[in-house]
């Protein structure tokens, strides 16, 4: 009978000058494939992992992307320009409003409309918000991977209180698709104001409350601290972006060194780390809270009365009352809602500073309604390039650490 | 280093200082009154521009508003909306939707139909209790969506003030689509809308 | 008409040199400046203009700044001349055009959410284009709609009196039917005399309005255009072959629209010569029966005395076992196709195929037998080109025009307007010869009324006249002296005088017309039913192609002898072979290297030569017992043949008769089995048109019920029989008769023909045209005094026209016959009599209708109902050449019964 040679269990091999050693057994060993994912709770979503693994070491890890495709892009080129926010709510489903924020910014970039100051407060306000709670909805998470149960019931529980002041601003916790080409949907009322101001003073002790349960605590200190180490160069070149390529290090924040909407006359600092691990990125996210909070005192002192939408009726809606009335305005109405406003033939990208990292849209318009192509710069989609380089020879336990890490988020990385 | 330092260090490994700085936060938190409520014994309050399920309203005197403009079709960014008009039997040379279909299962709830209708014949509500065993129950028709608008009525007029559609005041609401086809009289004075 | 086009090859005009935006332009003097900024690329809104006709100028949207003058000029009104300096831009005219189309908004209501037009509205989108905000004093018209109209309604709160629509009706297709009419204080487009619209009903008004002024009724309020699926595709009508946009909802066809719109209204005007884009009333508003609840849904078989409904799988089992049980016991003698020439290319490629390589019998015929195969074997037998000779830029670029025989704008509207086209722009001389008054002989210069029956005599006097007055082309007649010397000799026979007194055409006409014809420099003599349906069809058209060689007309380009057709394909069952004297490409089925050719490609040996049969011969073996299965595609013998061919009895001999068509027809309800075909608008194909050209057919929405295209059911049948056909769509069809003929769909393009009369006139042709010009039996038939015709109306195509409810609103069946009024005074009619008319056959009671356009002494009555009865007072006599059936006149009596 024919003797067939499995490689996949022990080998007992012979050792040609020793004959005598034939009786002892030497062991083979090999890499062990393991596949993470798709159903796994710490992948943020469907994401498959196959791993590499040398004992319990990571040897190669191949990301298997796309379980989460929904053809985004491609349905951003079958309707209006208009029609693609409530879209981009989807991508990064934890934080619409700054796809929104992301994608009206591109737009509006290639019709060359400006946007009158309140709303730009308005909207920088609620992108801090936003980045509020996608730092708070990271931490929760990250904690919860690590195993730190209390910090994520903690941040979720705040987190609440501003989705709900997202549903009263917008009539929608998550998809919300506020903002608009050429301004917002809605103006804050004096409610959303009052609420907004007892937030930012109920908040800031919260956030010490959430490092108290971390900082000191010595298994995320063990588990976070000189894990998924990446050094600045290596970052910059793999195209990482936010806390995460600021953990290693590199001062790059887009509010900062490419200025938009009402950042330049907001002070605020930039947190930067050192030793491009995990804890670094965390601290990063915890110092930014901070520093939301002070960007939305400045904006909420800073804010003045005025319109919330550019006037370019070429783009922007009219007001509902003149529809009803006015031939003029009907016709805009018509035609916006059902061709959309004719762009300019030419493409333009425009890089938006997401908590995650700079999410961008590219949009090729080759004049008409609809975009010809879009192509969202998506920071999971980067971040997860890296993952192979930055888990390398870590355990297999420190996988969901590193996931975590880029605060990745499938929705947005598959699109 | 001093000594001093040195032993609270040691002291504090040794005892797990930071589970108890920890554990003290916890505990405090035993004393608070519990954030989260009992659905659906309880109900959250839903704030007045809340989107949920759309519905169809109808002028004071019961005519359907809804002119079959098919308007809100092509704002819709999912396509969940099918309007069928045609010329209304009764009021010849008018135009009505004769069947109006929302796939609400489709339904992304973004409000531009809502945003694009020109004689606010549409409007959100409160409503998002609609669950079922059968999912073909989810394709609102006509009927169904003029009684959600019926139900909801109060809701749907809060919504269309809050997000700007019309003002909070009866004049707005008394607005009518008037079709000037309809003119039976070659010389008839202007509606008082328009003037 | 200082304005001329600019394309015009006639128009000797100076070319002079202008400045636009800094360009040096050159130009035809006198040309709309308009035009001129349009040739160079650069399109300036207007909302009146279109390239169709000229100028109008009341939009006041062209403005175009001249230097030298302080305000904007109109550029589309304003001619070219040389050393203009003219701006086309600028924050100026923007402001100017601004305010134009404000002028424009502030009369118009506030209607967009229920207009029609919506979204395909130039008004709308001029609006939008220049930012109009914050109209000052709006005020608006209450005009009520006029809804009078059959099939179109005007709402002039909405106008914007562009104009577009009556210069499209007048200029364009010379029917005039509407204008303005200043009518409580605003200008209004009303029809003419403000009465209910009665035209053509082409629809080209609503097709190039820029508003929602004209809106279809039968699609009114039924759609917006973004919830619509747009599909180009192939009118299946008549022989023009227009293409059209099928738009669609789901399962429903909403309406049709024309490539002519306000939208391609920057068309280059040498385009005019290759079609305007239009459509007719038929191929506009005749579209109901696609989605019609008539239409077959399921199988039919036949069960004691009633068909019913049965599963494909058992109803194509009862076929195929029949089928091929009939073949076994009596061999495939006994079985015989049909199919209608309004299948597509393939399919009439497929059913010649499973006939003649599956079947082996070559008993087969299409609907092109009722006519153009006359013409097609005279023009095959002449110059050896077996398609009409002319395509429509012939037509529209002929001088002189000589339509014999055609009702030429109510069988095929879109050939005729490329005859309006060639009066109004290239100034031709028309020459109409007809028994009636047809509309287009109210347009020609040279109408000639003839009695009923004597065109093709006339001819005859046309070359005698030719001859006579020594017009001859020297040069065509001098390469065949043996030839024309034949000619000579047997018009010889022919006296003028006796043609002048039988036709009722004077003789100063006659030789006038002659004159016109032979010393155009581009004459086309175009020929139809009341040629190539009527008794010598084949003989006629030889003897048009006689006039045409000898003033040497055949064979020069842009000259020439041609015809239309019915129906769409004609053309194409006779290139695709569905004929028993023909092969695929027109290839003689005796021929034997085309026999082999075909053999090898099917795998199959031909059926014998001599064993085919066309229509009529079918039925004569039906009839004697020979043919015991009958497989009929689309056709409908039943009530199209007259009583006297006892299709009926024929019929009833079959042992199986399968019939395949949308609708259950006459034919059907005899039908052993019946199978649901699909029509045009739910499969892929090609049609070829009366020019040769082919022309795709495309799929626009889903098969109604369990009908199936007939090529799927073919193939399906085919394999049932075990011929083992691979094809899986059109696709295949097309790609094995791009194999077998080359060249053949050459990209839609008509191939290019040189037509030579040589072979034809060197060999032979003595003796054939010696009998030719014979005297003819007069018909005169005292006791019968009245001629009967029965003929195609605008408003219907053959039998399928009657299940589309929209063309049956415009023209129902009223049952009666028209008759010229001085006949009905004379008979003491009224409108509401009932006539007795009896023939040679048969006996018919009918209504009368006075039509002023009917000549005295000849009744009409349109083909396309049968009831009463009409056809089967006609007697048949076939063409002995061609076996072309010829039965649509006769002789009658007419006596009244009835008040």
């Amino acid at each position: 009978m024919a003797q067939f040679e499995d490689q996949r269990t022990t080998v007992y091999k012979i050792d040609p000058e020793h004959p005598e050693s034939e009786t002892l057994p030497t062991l083979r060993t090999e890499e062990l494939l393991l596949n993470m994912g798709p159903q796994h709770p710490s992948t943020h979503g469907v994401l498959k992992v196959i791993l590499e693994l040398e004992g319990e070491r990571l040897v190669k890890s191949t990301p298997v992307m796309g379980f989460l495709h929904r053809g985004v892009e491609k349905l951003a080129e079958e309707g209006t320009y208009h029609q693609f926010i409530p879209h981009t709510d989807r991508l990064d489903y934890v934080c619409a409003m700054y796809n929104n924020f992301a994608y009206c910014r591109a737009v509006e970039k290639l019709m060359n409309i400006t946007v009158p100051d309140r709303a730009e407060y308005l909207r920088t306000i609620v992108a801090e918000i936003q980045r509020i709670i996608g730092h708070q909805f990271w931490l929760g998470t990250q904690a919860l991977d690590i195993g730190a149960m209390t910090v994520f019931f903690y941040c979720f529980r705040d987190r609440e209180i501003l989705l709900d002041w997202f549903d009263e601003l917008c009539g929608a916790r998550l998809t919300t698709s506020w903002y608009r080409i050429g301004g917002v949907e809605r103006d804050f009322t004096p409610s959303l104001f009052a609420k907004l101001k007892q937030f930012l003073d109920y908040f800031p002790p919260k956030i010490d409350e959430y490092v108290i349960f971390l900082e000191k605590n010595r298994i995320w200190l063990a588990r976070t601290k000189g894990v998924a180490v990446i050094s600045a160069e290596d970052a910059l070149s793999f195209g990482l972006s936010g806390p995460t390529l600021r953990g290693s290090g590199v001062d790059f924040d887009l509010r900062k060194y490419e200025p938009y909407s009402a950042y330049p006359k907001c002070e605020f600092s930039v947190p930067v780390g050192k030793n491009g691990d995990t804890y670094d990125r965390y601290w990063i996210r915890v110092q930014e809270l901070y520093e939301s909070v002070k960007i939305i005192r400045q904006c909420l002192e800073q804010i003045q009365d005025g319109p919330i939408m550019a006037d370019v009726p070429s783009v922007t809606l009219p007001p509902k009352e003149r529809v009803f009335t006015n031939l003029e305005s009907m016709i805009q109405q018509f035609k916006l809602f059902s061709q959309g406003f004719n762009a300019p033939p030419g493409e333009i990208y425009c890089g938006t500073e997401a908590h995650k990292g700079e999410l961008g849209f590219y949009i090729v318009s080759t004049g008409g309604g609809k975009p010809y192509r879009l192509k969202i710069r998506a920071p999971s989609f980067i971040h997860m390039g890296a993952f192979d380089h930055m888990s390398k020879g870590y355990m297999i336990s420190d996988a969901v650490t590193i996931f975590g890490t880029y605060d990745i988020v499938m929705g947005e990385c598959d699109r | 280093m001093s000594v001093g330092t040195l032993t609270k260090k040691v002291l504090q490994a040794a005892l797990f200082y930071e589970i108890w700085d920890a554990m003290k936060v916890t505990f405090k938190h035993m004393f608070h009154r519990p954030i989260t409520f009992q659905y659906p014994r309880e109900q959250r309050t839903i704030p007045d521009g809340h989107r949920g399920a759309l519905g169809l309203l109808r002028y004071g005197d019961g005519r359907d508003r809804c002119v079959g403009c098919d308007l809100c079709e092509a704002a819709c960014p999912s396509r969940c909306i099918k309007v069928i008009s045609q010329e209304d039997p009764e009021r010849p040379l008018q135009r009505f939707a004769s069947e109006f279909y929302i796939d609400i299962t489709k339904c992304v709830f973004c409000g531009y139909c809502v945003e694009a209708c020109p004689v606010n014949a549409l409007a959100m509500t409160k409503m998002y209790e609609y669950s079922t065993h059968d999912k073909r129950t989810l394709l609102f028709d006509k009927k169904r969506l003029y009684e959600v608008g019926e139900r909801h009525l109060e809701d749907a007029k809060k919504y269309l003030y809050t997000h700007n559609q019309e003002k909070n005041s009866d004049e707005s609401r008394e607005y009518r689509y008037y079709f000037p086809q309809s003119v039976l009289k070659p010389t008839q004075s202007q509606p008082k809308h328009l003037s | 008409m200082g304005l001329k086009p600019a394309t015009n090859p006639d128009v000797e005009a100076a070319t002079i040199e202008l400045s636009i935006d800094g360009r040096t332009v050159s130009a035809k003097d006198g040309v709309s400046l308009y035009d001129v900024i349009a040739s160079t690329g650069k399109i300036i809104p207007a909302m009146c203009y279109h390239y169709t006709f000229d100028p109008f100028g009341s939009c006041g949207m062209c403005l175009v700044m001249q230097e030298g003058k302080k305000a904007p000029v109109r550029s589309c009104t304003a001619k070219a001349a040389a050393g203009m300096v003219i701006r086309t831009e600028g924050d100026d005219l923007f402001a100017a055009r601004k305010k134009a189309v404000e002028k424009h908004l502030s009369v118009h209501p506030l209607d967009c959410p229920v207009c029609d037009a919506d979204g395909h509205c130039e008004l709308q989108d001029m609006a939008f284009q220049h930012g109009v905000t914050n109209l000052a004093n709006a005020k608006q018209k209450f005009i009520p709609e006029d809804t009078r109209s059959l099939v179109l309604d005007f709402n002039m709160n909405r106008c914007i009196a562009c104009a577009e629509c009556i210069n499209v009706c007048k200029d364009v297709l010379m029917i005039d039917a509407l204008q303005f009419m200043k009518k409580g204080g605003f200008n209004q487009v009303v029809a003419k005399g403000d009465q209910p619209l009665a035209c053509e009903f082409c629809g080209d008004c609503l097709a190039v309005c820029p508003v929602g002024a004209i809106t279809n009724k039968y699609s009114k309020y039924l759609y917006k255009p973004w919830q619509m699926k747009k599909t180009t595709t192939t009118c299946n009508y008549c022989g023009d072959g227009c293409q059209m946009h099928l738009e669609t909802k789901d399962t429903e066809v909403v309406r049709v629209t024309s490539p002519l719109s306000w939208k391609n209204k920057w068309g280059d005007r040498s385009e005019t010569a290759k079609g305007h884009g239009g459509l007719c009333v038929r191929g506009r508003f005749g579209f109901q029966y696609i989605d019609s609840q008539q239409r077959l849904r399921q199988p039919l078989v036949r069960t004691g005395d009633a068909l019913k409904e049965t599963p494909w799988l058992d109803a194509m089992q009862t076929v195929i076992d029949q089928l091929s049980d009939i073949h076994r016991k009596h061999g495939p003698e006994s079985i015989a196709g049909l199919i209608t020439a309004r299948c597509t290319n393939e399919e009439l490629y497929l059913f010649q195929k499973l006939m003649r390589g599956g079947l082996r019998t070559n008993q087969l015929d299409s609907s092109a037998r009722y006519g153009h195969l006359n013409y097609v074997h005279a023009v095959r037998h002449a110059v050896g080109v077996g398609r009409p000779l002319n395509d429509w830029e012939d037509l529209t670029k002929a001088k002189a025009v000589l339509v014999i025989g055609s009702n030429i704008t109510e069988t095929n509207p879109l050939t005729a307007v490329r005859i309006k086209e060639a009066i109004r722009v290239y100034h031709a001389q028309v020459i109409v010869v007809d028994s009636s008054n047809t509309n287009i002989a109210q347009l020609a210069s040279h109408p000639l009324l003839v009695k009923p029956g004597t065109e093709a005599l006339l001819i005859d006097g046309l070359v005698k006249a030719v001859i006579e007055q020594d017009l001859v082309d020297e040069s065509s007649t001098s390469q065949h002296p043996q030839a024309f010397a034949a000619l000579k000799q047997a018009v010889a026979q022919v006296s003028l005088d006796e043609v002048s007194r039988a036709t009722g055409v004077s003789l100063e006409q006659i030789r006038e017309v002659a004159a016109i014809f032979a010393e155009a420099p581009r004459a086309v003599a175009l020929c139809a039913e009341g040629i190539v349906r009527r008794p010598n069809g084949y003989e006629n058209v030889l003897k048009l192609i006689d006039l045409a060689w000898v003033t040497g007309k055949l064979g020069q380009p842009g000259s020439g002898v041609t015809t239309v057709t019915e129906e769409v394909n004609e053309q194409g069952a006779i290139d695709m072979g569905v004929a028993p004297e023909f092969l695929p490409g027109q290839a003689r089925f005796d021929d034997p290297g085309a026999r082999e050719r075909f053999g090898k490609a099917w795998e199959v040996t031909l059926p014998a030569i001599g064993t085919g049969a066309n229509l009529l011969e079918i039925f004569t073996r039906i009839q004697k017992g020979q043919i015991k299965a009958l497989y009929v595609i689309g056709e409908n013998p039943l009530a199209t043949l007259p009583a006297s061919m006892d299709v009926r009895g024929a019929l009833d001999k079959l042992q199986l008769l399968i019939v395949q068509d949308p609708f259950l027809t006459e034919t059907g309800r005899m039908a052993h089995v019946v199978l649901p075909a699909a029509t045009y608008a739910e499969k892929d194909g090609t049609f070829t048109n009366l020019e040769g050209k082919v022309l795709r057919v495309r799929q626009a929405l889903d098969q109604v019920g369990e009908s199936l295209p007939d090529w799927h059911i073919m193939t399906a049948l085919a394999n049932g029989l075990g011929y083992e056909w691979p094809y899986q769509s059109p696709q295949d069809v097309q790609n094995e008769i791009m194999k077998l003929l080359p060249g053949y769909y050459n990209l839609g393009q008509p191939r290019r023909i040189a037509p030579s009369p040589d072979a034809y006139l060197s060999n032979g042709y003595s003796s054939e045209v010696a009998t030719r010009y014979r005297k003819r039996q007069a018909m005169d038939d005292s006791s019968r005094p009245f001629t009967l015709v029965m003929g195609q109306v605008l408003y219907h195509s053959g039998k399928m026209s009657t299940q589309a409810s929209g063309l049956i609103n415009i023209e129902p069946n009223n049952g009666r016959i028209r008759m010229n009024p001085a006949d009905v005074e004379k008979l003491g009619l009224t409108e509401q009599s009932t006539v007795r008319l009896t023939s040679q056959q048969a006996s018919v009671q009918a209504g009368v209708k006075a039509d002023p356009d009917v000549q005295a002494g000849s009744c009409f009555v349109p083909e396309h109902f049968n009831e009463p009865p009409i056809k089967d007072l006609m007697t048949t006599e076939v063409d002995a050449v061609t076996g072309v059936p010829y039965f649509k006149s006769t002789r009658v009596k007419i006596e009244k019964v009835g008040p």
